[in-house]
C-alpha cells in the first residue's frame, strides 16, 4: 500500500493545475470564488474548455472518447479542479445518460449522442421523478404508448434540475401496466423542443429557481430513441442511480469549503476572542477534517474498484449517505459561525441594489444552508439508501 | 409548586389561537412577507384594538400589566401560525427598554406604542461586533451627537423612531433617534426568516432624547434576555407545528402502496421530533418558574441553547420527512424551517449560549 503519488502522477498533477492557470477562465473564476451564480452561458463555457483539453470524458471508455485514466488520475484531476473551485460538472449528461447509452444503448445512438456530450452541445436533464412517485420511483405513471413509428407521451414529472437550459432529456415512462411494476418502464431520449413538452419552475426555501415540472402533452417521439429494450428501463434507471449516487460525495470542495470557512472565522468575532479560536468551534472543525479524510478515502476505494472494473455498485449508497450528511454539516457550521450578517436576503425586497454592511462571504451563506436542505432527498432519499445497504449489502 | 397558566393567559391563548387559525393562514403571512412593508398595517391595528399590543406595558400608560409568561404565550401562539408582524421588535425590543429606562416623554412613546400609532425598533448589535452586549463602537459623544453604525435592525424599515445603544464616556447610553433626522442613513431588506431589517449609519445625528440614568447595559441585557425567552416560545410553538404538520403530511403521502407513516423508521424519527418539542417547553416553563434574577438569566441561556439544537433538528427533520416538497417554497414547512435555524442564530449561537450558561 502507498499513498504517495508516483513521478508520473505528479507530472500528471502539475499538468492539470498548469491547464487551470491557463485556460480557466478569469470571470468565472472570480464569479465562482465570490460565490456568485454562473449564467447558463457560463456552465457552457467552462464546459466546452474542458471538452476543448480532451478531459471531459474522465470516467468514460477510451473508445468513446474517454480519457482511460486510472483512478488515481481520476483523483488527482477532479480533486485540483475542487480546490481551484471550478464549477461542477454538469451530471445529467457526462455521468448519467452517457454510461447508460455507451452501455446499453444503440450504435446510431452512440454515434448520435456521446459526441455531443463530450462537447457539452447538448445541455442534458433528467426526467424520473413524479409527483406521487419520488422514494417509490417504479410507480411511476408518465404513459408512452407506441402509434407507428413514434411513441406518444403523456405526464407529467417532477424536481427537474436545471430543466429550464435543457436541450435534450432522458425519461422514464411506463410501456406496460402489466406484471410488477418494475417491469413495463422503459428509458428513452426526448428533445426538450418537441411540442408539447413544458417546464414550468419550482422555487425552493432558498428563492432560487433550479428544479422544475416537465410537462408532457401527447409528445410524439421516435421509437428509436428508446435506449436498449422496451419494458427494461427499470434495469437501466438503477444502473444510472448507482452512477449518480457514486457522483454526489463531493470531498474536495468540501475540503476547499472548510478551510475558507476557517480562514473567514479569524476575523469572525462571537465573543472577545476570535470564532477561529474558539475551542468549541474548532473542535468541530476538527472533527469535520476527521470525517471527511475517512470520506474522501471511501470515494478512493471507489474509484479503485470502478478502474478494476467493478462499476459502482449497492455501495455507492455509502457515500452517498455520508457525503450528503457532510455537506449539510458545512453549511450548518457556516451558517452557526456567520450568525446574524446571515439574516439579509437577497431575493424580491432584499439586499438587491442595496448596500448591506454584512461582509460579502456572509450573503450567500444562508441561501446555500437552505440549498443544501436537499442533498439528503434527491438521487434517492438517505432513507432509501439506507434500505439500499441493507438489502443488497447486508443481505437483510 | 404550580406549573400552570393563570386563567387570564389561557384566554389570551385562546384568543390569538383563534385569531390565527381564523385570520392569519398561510397565505395571509406570505402576502405579508412578500409585501414592500413586510407586515400588514391593518393587522397591526387589528392587533392593538384586541389588546395585544398592550400585554407588557403597565396599567398607567395603558397598558395590561401582563409579564414574561404573558408575552411567553403571545409568542408560543404566534410561532405556531409563523407571525412576522413586528411584535419582537416593537413591543419586546423597543418597548423592552420604554420600559424599563425613563426617557423624557417615554410615557407617550409607550401609548401609541399600545395604540398602534407608531413603531420603534431597538438598533444595538454591530457588523462584526459578535454579541458580548457592551462590545460596540457607535458612540454619543460630548456634544450630543450619534456616529457609528448598526446592523439588521429589526423591522428598521417600518420604524417611526429608533432606540439606538450607544457608548457615553466611560459607559452606555440609549439615545432615541427620529426616522428622518438629518445624520441617519437606512438601507433596508428582508431576511431569510421572511422578516424586515435593516442596516443604519449614524454621522453626527442628533437623538430626540437620551437617556440620562448610567445603568444602559443592565437595561439591555434584561432586555435582549426577555427576547430570548419570547423567541425560544415563538420556536416552541413552531416546533410543535413543525411535528404536528409532518405527522399529517406522512399519514397522507403514500409510497410503496402504504402511507409514509407506517414506516416504523420515519414514526421514530416522528418521536424525536416530539420528545424534543417537549424537552424544550419543559425547560421554557423552568425559565418562566424561576424568580431569582440570576438564575433566571443562567438558565435563560440555557433555554437558547436547549432550543436553538431542538428548534434545527425538528425543522430539519420536517424538511426531510416531506420529501422534495419539504423544500418548495410553496409548502410552510420550509417557512418553519427557516425560522428555527434563524431563531437559533439571533442574539447569538448554541455554542456562544453554552458557554455563558456555563460561566454564569
Amino acid at each position: 500500500m502507498d499513498l504517495n503519488f508516483s513521478k508520473e502522477d505528479q507530472d500528471f498533477q502539475s499538468e492539470v493545475r498548469e491547464f487551470l492557470d491557463k485556460e480557466y477562465p478569469k470571470h468565472i473564476k472570480a464569479k465562482m470564488d465570490n460565490g456568485d451564480d454562473l449564467t447558463r452561458d457560463e456552465i457552457v463555457e467552462w464546459h466546452k474548455v474542458v471538452a476543448k483539453k480532451g478531459w471531459m470524458g474522465h470516467s468514460w471508455p477510451v473508445e468513446y472518447g474517454g480519457t482511460g485514466w486510472d483512478a488515481t488520475k481520476r483523483y488527482i484531476y477532479l480533486r485540483e479542479l475542487a480546490l481551484e473551485g471550478c464549477p461542477m460538472f454538469i451530471p445529467f449528461g457526462l455521468q448519467m445518460v452517457a454510461p447508460v447509452i455507451y452501455t446499453f444503448g444503440s450504435q446510431e445512438q452512440k454515434d448520435k449522442f456521446l459526441p455531443r456530450i463530450l462537447n457539452f452541445d447538448d445541455w442534458w436533464c433528467q426526467g424520473y421523478s413524479e409527483p406521487g412517485s419520488g422514494s417509490d420511483l417504479a410507480s411511476l405513471k408518465t404513459k408512452a404508448v407506441r402509434d407507428g413509428d413514434h411513441y406518444v407521451i403523456n405526464g407529467q414529472k417532477t424536481w427537474t434540475t436545471l430543466g429550464q437550459h435543457a436541450d435534450w432529456i432522458f425519461v422514464l415512462v411506463r410501456t406496460s401496466d402489466t406484471g410488477k411494476k418494475q417491469e413495463g418502464i422503459t428509458f428513452i431520449l426526448v428533445d426538450m423542443k418537441t411540442p408539447g413538452v413544458e417546464v414550468k419552475p419550482i422555487i425552493t426555501i432558498d428563492g432560487d429557481h433550479e428544479v422544475n415540472e416537465v410537462w408532457f402533452d401527447n409528445v410524439r417521439v421516435p421509437a428509436e430513441n428508446v435506449v436498449g429494450e422496451v419494458g427494461q428501463g427499470w434495469t437501466y434507471a438503477k444502473f444510472l442511480l448507482f452512477h449518480e449516487r457514486s457522483s454526489i460525495a463531493g470531498a474536495p470542495q468540501m475540503r476547499r469549503a472548510i478551510n475558507s470557512l476557517t480562514k473567514r472565522a479569524e476575523k469572525i468575532f462571537h465573543d472577545e476572542k476570535p470564532l477561529a479560536e474558539d475551542p468549541l468551534f474548532k473542535s468541530k472543525v476538527a472533527q469535520f477534517h476527521l470525517d471527511l479524510d475517512a470520506l474522501e478515502m471511501t470515494e478512493l476505494r471507489g474509484l479503485a474498484a470502478e478502474r478494476e472494473g467493478k462499476g459502482p455498485g449497492p455501495e455507492s449508497s455509502l457515500l452517498k449517505i455520508k457525503g450528503t450528511e457532510l455537506q449539510q454539516r458545512l453549511t450548518t457550521l457556516a451558517l452557526e459561525a456567520t450568525g446574524h450578517e446571515a439574516l439579509p436576503y437577497g431575493g424580491p425586497y432584499g439586499f438587491e441594489n442595496q448596500e448591506v454592511m454584512a461582509p460579502k462571504a456572509a450573503q450567500s451563506v444562508a441561501s446555500k444552508y437552505l440549498n443544501f436542505r436537499k442533498v439528503t432527498i434527491y438521487g434517492g432519499t438517505n432513507e432509501i439508501q439506507k434500505n439500499i445497504i441493507a438489502k443488497a449489502v447486508l443481505g437483510l | 409548586m404550580n406549573l400552570n397558566y393563570t386563567e387570564e393567559q389561557e384566554l389570551l391563548r385562546d384568543s390569538i389561537s383563534k385569531f390565527c387559525s381564523s385570520d392569519y393562514d398561510f397565505e395571509t403571512r406570505m402576502k405579508a412577507v412578500n409585501s414592500e412593508l413586510g407586515q400588514d398595517k391593518e393587522l397591526w391595528k387589528m392587533f392593538a384594538e384586541l389588546g395585544w399590543l398592550a400585554v407588557p406595558f403597565a396599567e398607567e400608560f395603558g397598558g395590561f400589566g401582563g409579564d414574561e409568561v404573558d408575552l411567553s404565550v403571545v409568542f408560543e401562539e404566534f410561532g405556531k401560525a409563523l407571525v412576522v408582524e413586528p411584535y419582537l421588535a416593537n413591543i419586546v425590543l423597543g418597548g423592552g427598554v420604554l420600559r424599563r429606562a425613563d426617557f423624557a416623554e417615554s410615557a407617550s412613546y409607550i401609548e401609541k406604542l399600545v395604540s398602534g400609532e407608531v413603531q420603534i425598533s431597538l438598533a444595538n448589535y454591530e457588523s462584526q461586533k459578535g454579541y458580548v452586549l457592551g462590545n460596540i463602537d457607535t458612540e454619543l459623544n460630548a456634544e450630543g451627537l450619534l456616529n457609528g453604525s448598526k446592523s439588521t435592525v429589526l423591522n428598521a424599515p417600518n420604524a417611526d423612531h429608533f432606540i439606538v445603544f450607544a457608548k457615553k464616556g466611560s459607559g452606555y447610553s440609549f439615545a432615541l433617534v427620529d426616522k428622518n433626522a438629518e445624520g441617519l442613513t437606512l438601507s433596508g431588506y428582508k431576511t431569510y426568516d421572511g422578516f424586515t431589517s435593516g442596516d443604519l449609519v449614524f454621522s453626527n445625528c442628533k437623538p430626540v432624547a437620551v437617556f440620562e440614568e448610567n445603568n444602559a447595559l443592565e437595561v439591555l441585557e434584561e432586555v435582549i434576555r426577555e427576547a430570548i425567552v419570547c423567541i425560544c416560545s415563538e420556536a416552541i410553538g413552531a416546533m410543535e407545528k413543525s411535528y404536528f404538520l409532518t405527522v399529517e403530511y406522512t399519514k397522507q403521502r403514500e409510497q410503496f402502496g402504504s402511507s409514509l407513516s407506517k414506516f416504523q423508521v420515519l414514526q421514530h424519527r416522528m418521536v424525536d421530533m416530539f420528545m424534543e418539542t417537549e424537552y424544550a417547553k419543559s425547560f421554557l416553563l423552568k425559565v418562566l418558574a424561576t424568580e431569582d434574577k440570576d438564575e433566571k438569566a443562567k438558565l435563560t441561556y440555557g433555554l437558547k441553547n436547549q432550543v436553538a439544537r431542538a428548534g434545527k433538528l425538528v425543522g430539519e427533520e420536517a424538511v426531510q420527512l416531506h420529501g422534495g416538497m419539504g423544500v418548495t417554497q410553496e409548502m410552510s414547512i420550509g417557512h418553519y424551517l427557516k425560522r428555527l435555524v434563524s431563531i437559533a442564530n439571533v442574539f447569538g449561537s448554541a455554542d456562544f449560549y453554552l458557554k455563558k450558561y456555563s460561566e454564569s
